[in-house]
C-alpha cells in the first residue's frame, strides 16, 4: 500500500549510528608514536633498524605515512636511525585491534631474537567524535553517551523502561533506578542524580514501567510492577548540600493502576491495572470505558472528530482494537504492528497519527505513521528503519514527538526522538 | 577473507533470529536437544538454568552482579569481599546466605581453587589467598563456581540440584530433564513454563526432530554449520568461545622442552581447519583470540615440518598416547594430528577413554569467556589444569604472560571455535550468553499466553 502524499518520511533526530572515527588528526598520533618509540629504543638502543608498518585494523591506511613520520622522528631522537632491508635490526609495527581496543604493536628483531612492544590506543568506542555532535546538532537525547561519561554500564541487563521530559529535566526509569538529567548550558545533558529504587518485588524479565513528572520538573512518580516510587526535589541550601543533589525518593508496595494516558497538564486521563508477574495490563481500566477490554500491551487516547476521543488498545493476542462510542471494534490493517504504539500530534494530514513499531517480520525494526479515519489503519509514511529493536514508545508531553527506546546491536540502549516533517 | 566472511555470516544469523519485535509471551514448554549430558561439565546447559553464580557475564562479556551485588578487594587483591543480594531463596525455600554460599563453594572447588580460604561474615563472603587474585570476580562467573544448596533445612544432602536460578529441577526420566519456571526468581520469572532437555541425542536426529517440530532448539557443531545452512535451519552462532588445543605432558620423554617444541611445530592447523572443521572457526596459535586481545597475530600458526624434524634431532621418542573425547570430530582431529606427528618422526596412538596413566598428549576444548582478557586467560588456563594467576591487565603484560606460558609448549593452541544452535520457528528472542550457550530464561514461544 502506498503512503499518502501529504506526509513525508518521518525524520528521526538522532537515529544515526555512532560512527567510528575513521581518521584521527595528526596530533592524535604524536603521543602513541612517542610512547612506542620509547619502548622500541629501550629494546634496541642506539643504532640502525629497518622499519615496516602494516595495518590489521580499521584505522584508515592513509594514516600510516603520518605514523611512520612521527615514529621515525621519535626514534631518531633516541638514536635509532632508519636503514634499509639489509639491516640486522628490524622494527615491524602493526596497527591492530581487538573488538574493543586499538593498539600499536612493534615486533623488534635483533638477529634471531625478537621482542614485542605494545601501545594501547584506548577503547574504540571513545575514539568516536559524532556523539556529542549528534546531540548538539539535533538536540538528541543520547543516554548512552551521557551514562558512559559517568561510568555507568548500559548493558541489556539494565533496560531503559520509560522516560519523560519536564521543565529542564529528563527523567529516565531504569530497572531499579531513576536517572535525572539536567540540561546544561550547551544544550547537552548531564546527570543530576541517579536515584536507587527500593523495589518491593522482583521485576519481570520484560521489565516495564510508567514515569510521570511534575510539570515544573521538581518531582516524579514511577510505576513499576508491584512498586510505586515518588521523587521530590528540594533545592539544597548553599551551606549544606543534600545527597543526590537535593533529590529524595520513597517507594512502597502498590498494585494501584498505572496512568496510561495523561492530558497536557500531566493529569491522568485513564489508568490501567498491570499484571505484576507478566508484561501486560490486565484489561481493567479506571474510569471504566463501558466495555470489557482484553489484556493488552499498549493503549493510547486518539483524538477523534468533534472533540471526542477513542481508546486504542493493542491486545496480547496481537489484535488492535478501538473503543469508541461505547463499543469495542477490531482495527484492520495492523498486522504489521508490533506491541508498542504512541500518538503523535504532527499537524500534518489529519493532524494526528499513530506511530507503531513493526511486528518483527522484517530483518530490522522500523517505525511507521498510520492514520485511522475509520476502523482501518492507513499508512501515512514510509517505514523508518531503526538500527536495533524498539523496546518502548512514549509520546512526548507536548505530543509533537515520540520518544523511542531502542536496544541497539551492541545491546545498549539509546533514545531516539521521532518527529514528522510535512510535505 | 574467509574469516571475515565467517564473522559476517555469524552476525547476520544472530540478527535474523533475535529480531522479533512484539513483546514476549508467557507460557509453554520449550524443548531442547543436546548431544551430551546437559548437566555434566561447567558449561552444561541445565546447570546454568538452575544455578546462579556470585557474578555473571552479561551479553557483552563484562562481569555483572548476580548473587553478589557488590565486591571489593584489598591487600593487593589477596582478600576479596562479596556482599550478597538480600531476599534471594533457593528453590526449596531456604534462604541464600553467606553460610550456604561458602558451603557450596567448598563443595564445588575442593582443589586448585583460585582462593586459599573462603568464609562467611554476616551477609558477605570473604575470599583470601596467599597469592593475588586480580581476576576473581570474572573467575566466579564461570560454570565451575555456581552455587548449589549442599544441605537442606533438615540437614540432608539434596537428592537433586537446588539452586536460585530461573528454573528448578523437577525430574529426570529416560534421558529427559524437566525444569520448571521459578515463579519467584530474583531475576524475574522466565517466560516459558518449563524446559524439557533431551541429552545424548545425535546431531542428525536433533535436526530431524527440529524439522518435524519435535524439538525447538538443537545443537549445530561448528563443522556442520555449512550443512545446517544448506538445510535452511535458522542458526544462531556465537563468536569464538572455545579453544581447541593440544595439551602436551611435561613428563617422561616430554620433559625435554625441545621435543615438545618439535611436536608443536609439526601440527598442521590448516588441515584441521579445512578438512575436519570445514573452515569454521579461526586458526590460532594464541590462547586468546585476536578479537579479545588484538595481539594474537604475533603468534605464528604456520606448520614448519622441517623445523620439527630438526628439533627432534634424530631422537627416537617412545610411542606417545594421545587422548581425545569419544566424540567423532575430536577423534578425527586427533587422528589428523597423529598423522602430522608421524610425518615428523613421532609415533602416536590415539585413545578415547582416560586411562589411569596420564596421557602424553590430550586434545581439549577450553573455554574462552568474557570481555576481560586477563580473566579469560586465567579461566582458560585453570580449565587446562594450570594454576597460573594472570596479574597484568595491559596488552604488553598480557602478551608476555601468554607468550611465557606458550613458550613452555605444554599447550598448543589450534583453533578458536564458535558454538551454534538451530532454532525452531516458534521460539523467539534467543540470545547467546558469553559462553555461547543460549539464554533460555529470556526465550519465549509464539502462540502462548
Amino acid at each position: 500500500m502506498m503512503p499518502t502524499k501529504r506526509m513525508c518520511l518521518l525524520a528521526i533526530l538522532g537515529a544515526m549510528l555512532v560512527r567510528p572515527l575513521l581518521s584521527a588528526p595528526p596530533s592524535a598520533w604524536e603521543k602513541p608514536a612517542s610512547e612506542l618509540a620509547d619502548q622500541i629504543a629501550a629494546i634496541l638502543g642506539p643504532g640502525q633498524a629497518h622499519l615496516t608498518i602494516r595495518n590489521l585494523s580499521t584505522i584508515p591506511t592513509d594514516e600510516i605515512p603520518t605514523i611512520r613520520r612521527l615514529l621515525t622522528q621519535d626514534l631518531k631522537a633516541h638514536g635509532v636511525v632508519m636503514a634499509g632491508a639489509e639491516s640486522a635490526n628490524t622494527i615491524r609495527v602493526t596497527l591492530s585491534e581487538s573488538a574493543r581496543e586499538r593498539m600499536l604493536v612493534a615486533e623488534v628483531g635483533e638477529g634471531t631474537q625478537s621482542q614485542v612492544a605494545v601501545v594501547d590506543l584506548g577503547p574504540i568506542a571513545t575514539q568516536t567524535a559524532t556523539t556529542q555532535e549528534r546531540m548538539e546538532l539535533h538536540k538528541e537525547i543520547d543516554l548512552s553517551a551521557v551514562a558512559l561519561a559517568n561510568g555507568t554500564t548500559l548493558s541489556s541487563d539494565d533496560p531503559v523502561m520509560a522516560l519523560v521530559e519536564a521543565g529542564a529535566r529528563l527523567f529516565v526509569l531504569r530497572k531499579d533506578s531513576v536517572m535525572v538529567f539536567a540540561r546544561n548550558a550547551d544544550h547537552g545533558r548531564t546527570v543530576e542524580a541517579s536515584l536507587a529504587l527500593d523495589l518491593k518485588r522482583p521485576m519481570p524479565r520484560d521489565a516495564r514501567g510508567v514515569l510521570i513528572a511534575a510539570a515544573d520538573g521538581n518531582g516524579f512518580t514511577a510505576f513499576m510492577p508491584g512498586t510505586e516510587c515518588s521523587g521530590t526535589f528540594s533545592p539544597p541550601a548553599e551551606t549544606a548540600a543534600l545527597p543526590h543533589n537535593g533529590w529524595t525518593v520513597n517507594c512502597h508496595a502498590s498494585d494501584d493502576p498505572w496512568p496510561i494516558a495523561v492530558d497536557t497538564s500531566g493529569a491522568p486521563q485513564l489508568k490501567a491495572f498491570y499484571n505484576s508477574a507478566r508484561d501486560y495490563f490486565t484489561g481493567v481500566v479506571s474510569p471504566s470505558v463501558g466495555v470489557d477490554l482484553p489484556p493488552f500491551y499498549a493503549a493510547a487516547m486518539l483524538p477523534r472528530s468533534a472533540g471526542n476521543a477513542a481508546l486504542l488498545v493493542g491486545g496480547i493476542d496481537g489484535r488492535v482494537q478501538m473503543v469508541e462510542n461505547g463499543s469495542l471494534r477490531v482495527v484492520t490493517g495492523t498486522r504489521d504492528w508490533g506491541s508498542d504504539f504512541a500518538v503523535l500530534h504532527s499537524g500534518c494530514g489529519a493532524g494526528v497519527q499513530v506511530i507503531a513499531s513493526s511486528s518483527g517480520e522484517a530483518a530490522s525494526d522500523s517505525l511507521r505513521a498510520y492514520e485511522l479515519p475509520a476502523l482501518e489503519a492507513v499508512p501515512a509514511s514510509a517505514p523508518l528503519a531503526i538500527d536495533g529493536t524498539v523496546t518502548a514508545l512514549w509520546a512526548a508531553p507536548d505530543g509533537k514527538s515520540v520518544l523511542a527506546v531502542v536496544r541497539n546491536a551492541a545491546n545498549q540502549y539509546e533514545v531516539d526522538r521521532v518527529t514528522a516533517l510535512c510535505n | 577473507m574467509l574469516r571475515r566472511f565467517a564473522i559476517s555470516f555469524s552476525l547476520v544469523l544472530v540478527c535474523v533470529c533475535a529480531g522479533a519485535r512484539t513483546r514476549p509471551h508467557y507460557g509453554g514448554s520449550l524443548r531442547v536437544e543436546v548431544a551430551g549430558d546437559p548437566w555434566v561439565g561447567p558449561e552444561g546447559l541445565a546447570r546454568r538454568l538452575v544455578l546462579d553464580g556470585l557474578t555473571a557475564l552479561d551479553a557483552n562479556g563484562f562481569v555483572s552482579p548476580a548473587l553478589a551485588v557488590e565486591w571489593q578487594s584489598d591487600s593487593g587483591d589477596h582478600r576479596w569481599q562479596f556482599r550478597l543480594r538480600q531476599g534471594v531463596h533457593f528453590h526449596d525455600g531456604s534462604p541464600m546466605n553467606a553460610v550456604a554460599v561458602v558451603m557450596a563453594l567448598n563443595t564445588a572447588c575442593s582443589g586448585n581453587c583460585p582462593w586459599t580460604a573462603v568464609r562467611a561474615v554476616g551477609s558477605a563472603v570473604i575470599f583470601t589467598s596467599d597469592s593475588p587474585m586480580p581476576n576473581l570476580p570474572g573467575l566466579l562467573a564461570g560454570g565451575m563456581y555456581l552455587i548449589a544448596l549442599t544441605r537442606t533445612a533438615d540437614g540432608q544432602t539434596p537428592a537433586n540440584p537446588i539452586g536460585t536460578g530461573p528454573f528448578q529441577f523437577t525430574s529426570s526420566n529416560n534421558g529427559q530433564l524437566t525444569l520448571t519456571a521459578n515463579e519467584s526468581c530474583w531475576q524475574g520469572r522466565p517466560f516459558v513454563d518449563e524446559i524439557l532437555i533431551t541429552g545424548n541425542r545425535p546431531t542428525r536426529e536433533q535436526w530431524l526432530d527440529l524439522n518435524v517440530g519435535r524439538t525447538d532448539i538443537a545443537q549445530v557443531p561448528p563443522q556442520e554449520l555449512r550443512q545446517a545452512q544448506q538445510q535452511h535451519l535458522a542458526v544462531v552462532v556465537s563468536p569464538p568461545v572455545e579453544l581447541l588445543a593440544l595439551q602436551v605432558s611435561d613428563a617422561g620423554a616430554l620433559t625435554n622442552a625441545v621435543l615438545r617444541a618439535a611436536l608443536a611445530q609439526a601440527v598442521d592447523r590448516g588441515a584441521l581447519f579445512n578438512v575436519i572443521f570445514q573452515k569454521q572457526g579461526e586458526i590460532t596459535a594464541s590462547l586468546l583470540p585476536q578479537s579479545l586481545t588484538g595481539y594474537a597475530f604475533l603468534f605464528p600458526a604456520d606448520r614448519d615440518l622441517n623445523r620439527a624434524i630438526e628439533l627432534r634431532g634424530g631422537l627416537t621418542a617412545p610411542r606417545f598416547v594421545m587422548m581425545a573425547d569419544f566424540d567423532g570430530t575430536m577423534q578425527l582431529a586427533a587422528q589428523r594430528i597423529a598423522l602430522n606427528l608421524r610425518e615428523a618422526g613421532f609415533s602416536v596412538q590415539v585413545v578415547s577413554s582416560p586411562s589411569s596413566v596420564r596421557p602424553d598428549l590430550a586434545l581439549l576444548t577450553l573455554p574462552i569467556e568474557g570481555a576481560d582478557p586477563a580473566a579469560a586467560l586465567e579461566t582458560l588456563l585453570r580449565s587446562a589444569g594450570e594454576n597460573v594467576p594472570v596479574a597484568g591487565r595491559n596488552p604488553t603484560a598480557l602478551y608476555r604472560a601468554e607468550h611465557d606460558f606458550l613458550d613452555l609448549k605444554t599447550l598448543v593452541p589450534l583453533l578458536d571455535l564458535p558454538r551454534a544452535w538451530a532454532i525452531g520457528s516458534r521460539v523467539r528472542d534467543v540470545r547467546l550468553r558469553a559462553d555461547g550457550t543460549p539464554d533460555l530464561a529470556g526465550a519465549s514461544l509464539e502462540g502462548t499466553q
